[in-house]
């Protein structure tokens, strides 16, 4: 059988060929928005039409059969029109509201999880994981499946103080925007790597290699064609092993998940922030990390408790002070929660005033 | 300079850097802009004709990408010998 | 086909209300041995809590450099089915918008090639196909080029650019974000698919400061809408949100962080010089408060994830630029920073990174931007600083 002729550098699709007519028609010209349900919002142009959105989770990894029963109800609803949005979650576009109640009939019948729009949880932005990734150190699909279940209520109906942004990286990689969550777990290596002296002479490049270590903790050895590190200085980071595999970083032991805090990309009333280290080191524990769930699930609701009403959790734990946090979660704070990398400057206080 | 005789230059260097450096596009169209006096749009072209046919192919490993020469199993593999 | 193996931990992550990628995969198992294998080799690593892949190396499509990602089963006689278990990324259309008829055209061709499973969609914004064969990586291409889609970005190259969903179905978007993100995409294809720079670069478009797409956290270029006038207040949708049970002063006045607005229980008054634009009043109260009409972005730069030396947030270096079709003015900046960059990052250097190790001036003098306040929270506190040349005449 042949082939059709290949074409290079063509780009994308516009995307002009995938909207709705009532988008094309009211492009640019949308007068405000409301938020119907947790899953629902309509969307009122300037000339008065209605734009129907009906939000549904997603595992992220989805498989040729799934995404066709998507388009099956996109088509039984919508006219076949859907979007993804940056967090994974599928949403049908309705022009016809009249459509709305049937298609969240059938998507209930279906178990799927309407949810995630207004001031609750959206889908967790995660990682490939154990599914797909050299350098993972947890599995991300498997804990956002363990957290999402565990917090589900949040994405469905629940309301909390603001939006709350959560994440999952497998390693410090962070492929996604996890520096900057409300909560999000990242996996980290706690044991210096195993240097593989041969492999390493053979397969790496001994200056690259050196160059790659952001303490310097890597020195070449001339004797073994291969490199030494020095144990005070690593950080565990695994660049190193990045840019030269026969560096084994990984200890499945040892490794496991810290969670950090606080973070936000939106410049809505106080600046973007990153999150910071709440909790330095949990066990990875396949299949449904139990320890890593509710200790979530302590810091989220000890937020919904004390947060004023739009405040994001990093808001919340700068009005109330980082002492506050840690009182209120009691979550013990450690040598690991003081800076010693790059932003230690900016991070001890130094001020007499401070709260117990 | 006959652009055949640029892409001789540019597969005689990976062939002698093999196994010593990983090449990035940079590294040789600096190289044979240097050893031939061609502007860098002219090797770049030459370069980038030898990668649209497969004689040497973009690769990725340590955190960066690299040209190399391919193998002759991965060649095979792809149907172009 | 299905069912070569007995995954105990995987089918505990079957239970709960929120949609399982176990169920996902075992779908996909039913028709694809590599599927089969990709649940046997993760069940392994839910035991021995690692995993098993090798990647890199020669593979991709000829001519190209990205869009695909070597991934090999480090455990191929025990998994033979993802010995090869490559990564395709497919540039996904701005806004991620399809139909269903596009869709489904997408999934017969991976169904005939790969292992029927996707992310919907990778972190970075493409629509990713997870495992195939190298030599299914030819074909697979043609069919899908010659029906119009082409791949993304990966390596030291141009990153597949993504944006929020922006005038499409947005109120508060100051600036056509997916026009933009096509356009950058297209102007860009050479940089996308053939890697020559020293690093990975992304560019993320946001509508406005609420930056739905991550853009100021994970970009190389944020490119971030805003607006330069006064915003505009409809008075009687003010009092319908109080009449509604807002509490106008705790919720919105109390909150502006710059202490610019009032609410006398009548009217709303904002004192625009003073107001920083951070949209938290707009986005509370959409009906009643529209931004300004002069409109356009805020261009900031140097975001990036930990990896090497520490995150990085983007640094505003463009305060305001108006941005129309075909967006030249964004084009010509966005070439000079990154030309910049080329010549002077080491290998795997962010345009942060570099950023930080030369000096902000000679970035700002390479893309022929004045300083401005704007640039920064506040001016250095040392006194040490450079003089050149230029600053005696």
């Amino acid at each position: 059988m042949s082939l059709p002729e290949r074409q290079t550098d063509i780009g994308p699709p516009h995307y002009e060929k995938f909207l709705p007519p009532i988008v094309k028609k009211n492009y640019g010209k949308w007068a405000y928005h409301e938020v119907l349900t947790p899953g629902t919002m309509v969307h009122v142009a300037e000339g008065g039409d209605k734009l129907y959105t009906v939000r549904v989770g997603s595992p992220r990894i989805l498989s040729t059969d799934t995404i066709r029963e998507i388009c099956d109800l996109a088509e039984k609803y919508c006219d076949g029109y859907l979007r993804f949005t940056t967090r994974n979650n599928v949403e049908f576009l309705l022009s016809d509201q009249k459509k709305v109640d049937p298609l969240l009939a059938e998507l209930k019948a279906k178990k799927y999880s309407v949810g995630g729009i207004g001031p609750r949880i959206s889908n967790i932005v995660h990682t490939q994981g154990w599914v797909h990734c050299h350098s993972a150190c947890t599995d991300a699909s498997g804990l956002v499946k363990a957290i999402m279940d565990e917090l589900h209520d949040y994405f469905t109906t629940k309301a909390l103080p603001n939006k709350v942004r959560l994440a999952v990286a497998c390693c410090v990689n962070m492929c996604g925007a996890v520096h900057c969550s409300d909560i999000a777990v990242v996996a980290i290596h706690r044991k210096v790597p195993v240097i593989d002296d041969v492999n390493v002479g053979k397969m790496c490049e001994i200056p690259t290699t050196v160059a790659s270590c952001p303490t310097s903790a890597i020195r070449p050895n001339p004797k073994t064609k291969s490199i030494t590190i020095n144990e005070e200085k690593c950080m565990y980071c695994g660049n190193c092993f990045t840019v030269c595999p026969p560096i084994e970083i990984h200890n499945p032991e040892q490794d496991g998940v810290a969670i950090v805090v606080g973070g936000k990309v939106g410049s809505l009333r106080t600046n973007p922030k990153f999150s910071k280290l709440a909790i330095p080191y949990i066990p990875n524990e396949p299949p449904r990390w139990p320890s890593t769930v509710a200790a979530i699930k302590n810091i989220l609701d000890v937020y919904a408790a004390n947060a004023k009403k739009h405040e994001r959790v990093g808001e919340w734990i700068e009005r109330v002070g980082w002492e506050d946090f840690f009182k209120l979660t009691g979550i013990p704070f450690t040598f690991q929660h003081i800076d010693d990398f790059t932003f230690m400057r900016d991070t001890m206080r130094n001020s007499a005033a401070f709260k117990y | 300079m006959e652009q055949t005789e640029i892409q001789e230059k540019i597969f005689a260097y990976m062939q002698q850097m093999k196994g010593k450096k990983k090449l990035k596009e940079k590294d040789i169209i600096k190289k044979i802009m240097e050893d031939t006096s061609q502007d860098k749009d002219t090797v770049k072209k030459a370069l980038r004709a030898m990668i649209d046919v497969g004689k040497v192919m973009y690769s990725y490993g340590g955190g960066s990408s690299s040209v190399e020469i391919p193998s002759e199993e991965y060649l095979k593999e792809k149907g172009l010998i | 086909m299905g069912g070569k193996y007995k995954t105990p931990m995987l089918d505990e992550l079957e239970k709960g209300p929120w949609p399982s990628f176990v169920t996902e995969i075992k779908k996909a198992a039913k028709r694809t041995q590599m599927a089969d294998d990709e649940l046997g080799q993760v069940e392994k690593s839910y035991v021995t809590k690692r995993g098993y892949w090798k990647h890199g190396g020669i593979v991709g499509v000829l001519g190209y450099g990205g869009g695909v990602i070597g991934r090999y089963s480090s455990l191929p006689d025990e998994f033979p089915g993802i010995a090869h278990f490559h990564t395709v990324r497919l540039n996904q259309p701005s806004g991620f918008f399809y139909t269903a008829e596009a869709l489904r055209m997408i999934m017969d061709i991976w169904d005939k090639y790969g292992s029927g499973l996707t992310n919907m969609h990778g972190s970075t914004g493409d629509l990713v196909l997870l495992g195939t064969t190298t030599e299914n990586l030819e074909p697979l291409f043609a069919e899908y080029s010659s029906r119009g889609w082409d791949l993304g970005g990966s390596g030291s190259a141009m990153r597949t650019p993504s944006c929020c969903v922006g005038q499409a179905r947005c109120e508060w978007a100051c600036i056509d974000t997916m026009n933009i993100c096509n356009e950058v995409t297209q102007y860009y294809q050479d940089q996308l698919h053939r890697p020559s720079f020293p690093y990975k670069f992304k560019i993320k478009v946001a509508g406005c400061a609420c930056d739905c797409v991550a853009a100021i956290a994970r970009a190389d270029l944020s490119i971030i809408g805003t607006w330069k006038d006064n915003i505009r207040i409809d008075q009687a949708e003010v009092k319908k949100y109080a009449d509604a049970g807002m509490n106008i002063q705790a919720e919105i006045i109390d909150m502006c962080p710059t202490d610019c607005m009032s609410y006398d229980g009548k009217t709303m008054k904002i004192n625009d010089v003073q107001c920083n634009r951070c949209m938290h009043c707009i986005a509370k109260m959409t009906k009643a408060l529209k931004q300004g009409k002069v409109k356009g972005a805020t261009l900031l730069v140097g975001s990036k994830a930990p990896i090497v030396v520490g995150s990085l947030l983007s640094w505003v270096v463009v305060p305001f630029i108006e941005l129309k079709a075909p967006f030249d003015n964004l084009k010509d900046l966005a070439d000079k920073m990154i030309e910049w960059w080329d010549d002077n990052a080491k290998p795997r250097e962010r345009i942060g990174e570099l950023i930080e190790v030369k000096g902000m001036r000679p970035f700002l003098e390479a893309i022929e931007m004045p300083p401005v306040p704007q640039q920064v929270r506040e001016p250095r506190k040392d006194p040490f600083f450079f003089w050149s040349e230029s600053d005696f005449n």
